[in-house]
């Protein structure tokens, strides 16, 4: 399931990697013809995704304005939930707070003491951050399952804390006020489109973090503690630290979606960005996606997002019922994938290619 | 604060651990097994009580009577879901194992709630009713009987486990795997009977709880995640561990609501953070 | 000074006693093996050396610093690789990969690793399987990878653990020819090895451990011929042939 793309060793292959199932698909001997071809495919690429908006824009389709803004806002926060989880290997059913904590900060500061959110973004991702680092040190002496159900207990513990915590709303969560539509004050009220891009850019940045983290020390280091953390402490991987570098980090980019969230819906509240059913679906789009995979959590976003909200719109247009059948079908999907394709859309999606 | 009031507390703390340790054994069980944790495991308490509130209200059959009915349904489930998903995924990595349970709850409990939706039910006319007084001490008869057939059903494992000659045979394929499998045990079938009697264990208690509890898709949630901090608390495995931590948390949880009602989970999830901390293992782990 | 010296090193776990007083050096030219049946303490000390498990008394001197308490990661960058009897490869990484995690420890960054990695892989002959994931490799393989990631961390002392169990007799000479190679390197050798023809003819000097104690010390021909020596193992092949299961 793990890839590597160094374009600096096309000379060696292995003889027959057609027929070994464990070599890895032989994409470098394409040489340049195939980096052409990607590139072209990145330049379509970036063109819809800057361009689509525009159109929906233009012919007043809200809707499918807000199920982009969701995918970005998802794909975000799987890729954050990837660099922990998917790269370092310490399952978090937690991160939740860390969105929470985001979307918290940020929306105190500016009720308070009216610093800008984009101020507050920073100091969100800092909140996050320190926050990551006190439940990281402690819980990383758990090993596998022990780790993700400690998370668990942190992330209710912290819900519970924000519903009963009078300061900050309690239960009720706060109301952004209505300010006027302006950059500075990341409020737009005549279009969504703004909000579109700003979740776009996150997204890039999660994507690019994600980007340098699998190329650099970090990646191997942090594949190394998933594959064997024994191993890994004897050839001098200092683990809790890296696990702690990986927790930081996605930390961080899930404070920074947490921001986008509460300046994008205007109500925050602890039922609805500190519950452990957020952290689930955090994961389930990772999972679901592809782990420790680039292209993963936006796999798992492009799928399962517009799966709940084409959904939901489709029941409340037809009258309702059990509202719950997109979770049906992500529940189905999630087993299906686990049981036939544990590495997810991307390896489903790689094995096509493969054959091509 | 009144004597009273607190040994109300203890009271009831003990009762409700007695039935956290019988939801909570089935999930060791199958975790000493095979080491895989069923997250699908709320959902299975939901089914039973969900059972037993359409089995009362269609057919009129009383909440203590479904419990040999659920006991059964999910015996059936439990093999079930081994066989068709489980025993698919014994060498996956821990990840898929962990998703294909978690889906599977995930798929449960929103299938519940389509079908039958969201509200609140109530099992109607039940037999067992009122409470019991007992020299002041007033508990709730569905309560007391719940946590008695509850040790019955845990006793009746225990001794299945440690007495019979299948529950030997259970032990030693979690002990382990390859020399049992030496000794001609075949480790799929103790898997496949693992799954069984864990769901069953669920299936009781859920019967159980529906006597006295409302029935919504959610409400396994709580109770699975209680039952993960037992498991983790006991020591995963362990099946006095599960009792032990079962009724520690039941006695945190009543009392820790007697002080600080809005967080009386809080106390439990701190008591499992600090335990797991100081002791990764568990009370009774093994490693 | 020797390289590595261990002083009086105890490792009790509750009232087993698993290294009683073990006291060994290894100077910084030599292949040292460690030999002993099963059951002798030998990776335990291996254990206790490389900071995976912390002795209960004694002390490890690493060019004359005592290096108990401190973490395996710590110790490895004093120094010391070692290898797992129980092969730990990283599965869903590529052999290059495996390598490269030891290469960084001493690298810049991992343009410099890999750089780094592929001289290894060149060296333990395992350059044509690089782009191969670690669950694909054969035993054999998977015990030259770790042999491999060891070097890559560029040790002072490397710890082998069985890498000859479970080879076969062609693997197990290019075995011998990789570690002689490393020791051309510079680089000092303790090994573990249970079966005592593979450690004799490479070793300078074999340390004999029986029921966690050493039983003695000394250069593979006295040692071979050393009654006790024989009477342990002896023992040992004995149990060894009760313990089979009858023919079938």
């Amino acid at each position: 399931m793990t890839t590597v793309d160094q374009p600096s060793d096309s000379t060696s292959m292995p003889a027959g990697p057609g027929l070994d199932p464990t070599a890895l698909p032989p994409e470098r001997s394409r040489g340049r013809a195939a980096s052409a071809s990607r590139l072209a495919v990145g330049a379509i690429a970036a063109l819809v995704l800057l361009g689509l908006p525009l159109v929906l824009e233009a012919q007043r389709l809200v809707h499918p304005l807000h199920i982009l803004i969701m995918i970005c806002l998802y794909a975000t926060l799987a890729q954050a939930w990837n660099i922990l989880g998917g790269y370092a290997g310490q399952i978090s059913l937690g991160n939740a707070v860390f969105f929470g904590v985001g979307a918290y900060t940020s929306t105190l500061l500016m009720t308070r003491i009216g610093l800008s959110p984009w101020l507050g973004i920073l100091v969100g991702m800092f909140v996050a951050v320190l926050v990551s680092l006190a439940i990281g040190y402690p819980c990383f002496r758990l090993g596998g399952h022990y780790f993700a159900i400690a998370t668990i207990a942190v992330g209710e513990i912290v819900q519970t804390l924000f519903i009963n915590w009078r300061e900050v709303g309690g239960a009720s969560g706060i109301h952004l006020p209505l300010l006027p539509e302006a950059f500075v004050n990341f409020q737009f009220h005549s279009s969504k489109l703004p909000y579109y891009y700003i979740a776009l850019a996150m997204a890039a940045i999660a994507f690019g973090c994600a980007f340098l983290v699998e190329r650099s020390r970090l990646g191997y280091y942090f594949r190394a503690i998933k594959g064997d953390p024994l191993a890994a402490r004897s050839l001098g991987v200092k683990i809790t630290r890296y696990k702690l570098y990986a927790i930081a980090i996605s930390a961080a980019l899930t404070a920074m979606a947490g921001t986008l969230y509460a300046q994008y819906i205007l109500v925050i509240d602890p039922e609805s960005v500190l519950p452990l059913s957020l952290s689930v679906l955090i994961c389930l789009v990772a999972v679901l996606g592809g782990i420790g995979s680039i292209w993963g959590p936006l796999l798992g976003a492009l799928v399962l997002i517009p799966l709940s909200e084409g959904t939901r719109v489709y029941l409340a247009q037809s009258g309702g019922g059990g509202r719950a059948i997109d979770l049906m079908v992500y529940g189905a999907l999630i087993v299906l994938v686990a049981v036939f394709q544990p590495g997810g859309l991307v390896a489903i999606s790689r094995r096509f290619r493969g054959r091509g | 604060m009144p004597t009273e009031v607190l040994l109300q507390a203890v009271a009831s703390g003990l009762l409700m651990g007695c039935v956290y340790a019988l939801i909570a054994v089935g999930l060791s069980l199958i975790f000493g097994l095979m080491e895989i944790v069923n997250f699908a495991h709320g959902e299975f308490l939901m089914l039973a009580m969900f059972t037993t509130f359409w089995l009362a209200l269609l057919f009129g059959i009383d909440p203590l009577l479904s419990v040999p009915i659920c006991a059964a349904l999910l015996f059936v489930l439990g093999v079930l879901v081994y066989k068709g998903i489980i025993s698919r995924i014994l060498s996956a990595p821990m990840l898929a194992q962990i998703f294909a349970t978690f889906g599977l709850g995930v798929f449960l409990r929103s299938a519940a709630q389509f079908f039958w939706s969201a509200d609140y039910r109530v099992v109607p006319n039940h037999v067992v009713e009122g409470r019991l007084n007992l020299g002041g001490l007033f508990l709730g008869w569905p309560q007391v009987v719940a946590s008695i057939a509850a040790l019955l059903a845990f006793g009746t494992l225990y001794l299945f486990v440690t007495r019979t000659e299948v529950g030997l045979a259970i032990q030693a394929t979690s002990e382990d795997r390859e020399a049992a499998a030496l000794m001609g045990i075949s480790s799929d079938r103790m898997f496949m009977l693992g799954w069984g009697i864990g769901s069953l264990c669920v299936g009781i208690a859920g019967a159980l709880l529906a006597n006295f509890l409302p029935i919504f898709p959610d409400v396994g949630f709580l109770f699975a995640l209680l039952a993960y901090i037992a498991v983790a608390l006991g020591g995963f495995g362990s099946i006095v561990g599960a009792l032990v931590a079962g009724v520690i948390i039941g006695l945190v949880e009543a009392i820790g609501g007697l002080f600080w009602p809005s967080f009386k989970y809080v106390a439990v999830f701190v008591l499992y953070l600090m335990v797991v901390l100081v002791r990764p293992q568990g009370l009774f782990g093994r490693y | 000074m020797p390289l590595l010296e261990v002083r009086d090193l105890t490792m009790r776990f509750g009232g087993l006693v698993a290294n009683d007083s073990v006291s060994l050096h290894v100077d910084a030219d030599e292949i040292v093996g460690l030999i002993g049946p099963n059951g002798a303490g030998k990776t335990t000390l291996f254990s206790c050396i490389s900071g995976t498990l912390r002795a209960t008394n004694g002390q490890v001197l690493l060019e004359g610093q005592d290096v108990v308490g401190q973490t395996p990661e710590e110790i490895c960058w004093r120094g010391i690789a070692r290898t797992f009897q129980i092969v730990r490869t990283f599965r869903e990484m590529t052999v290059l990969e495996n390598v490269m995690v030891g290469a960084l420890l001493r690298a810049s960054g991992t343009s410099q690793a890999r750089v780094d990695a592929e001289e290894v892989l060149e060296l333990t002959g395992l350059a044509h399987k690089r782009h191969v994931l670690g669950a694909g490799l054969t035993i054999a393989e998977r015990k030259r990878v770790e042999l491999a990631r060891a070097l890559a961390t560029r040790p002072k002392l490397l710890m082998l653990d069985e890498v000859m169990a479970g080879l076969n007799p062609r693997e197990r000479q290019e075995a011998i020819d990789l570690v002689r190679t490393a020791h051309a390197r510079g680089i000092a050798i303790l090994m573990v090895e249970h079966v005592m023809e593979v450690i004799m003819p490479i070793s300078d000097r074999v340390v004999v451990l029986t029921n966690g104690r050493k039983l003695l010390e000394g250069r593979p021909e006295a040692v071979s011929r050393n009654e006790e020596v024989i009477k342990a193992y002896l023992g040992e092949r004995y149990r060894a042939v009760i313990a089979e299961p009858p023919a079938c």
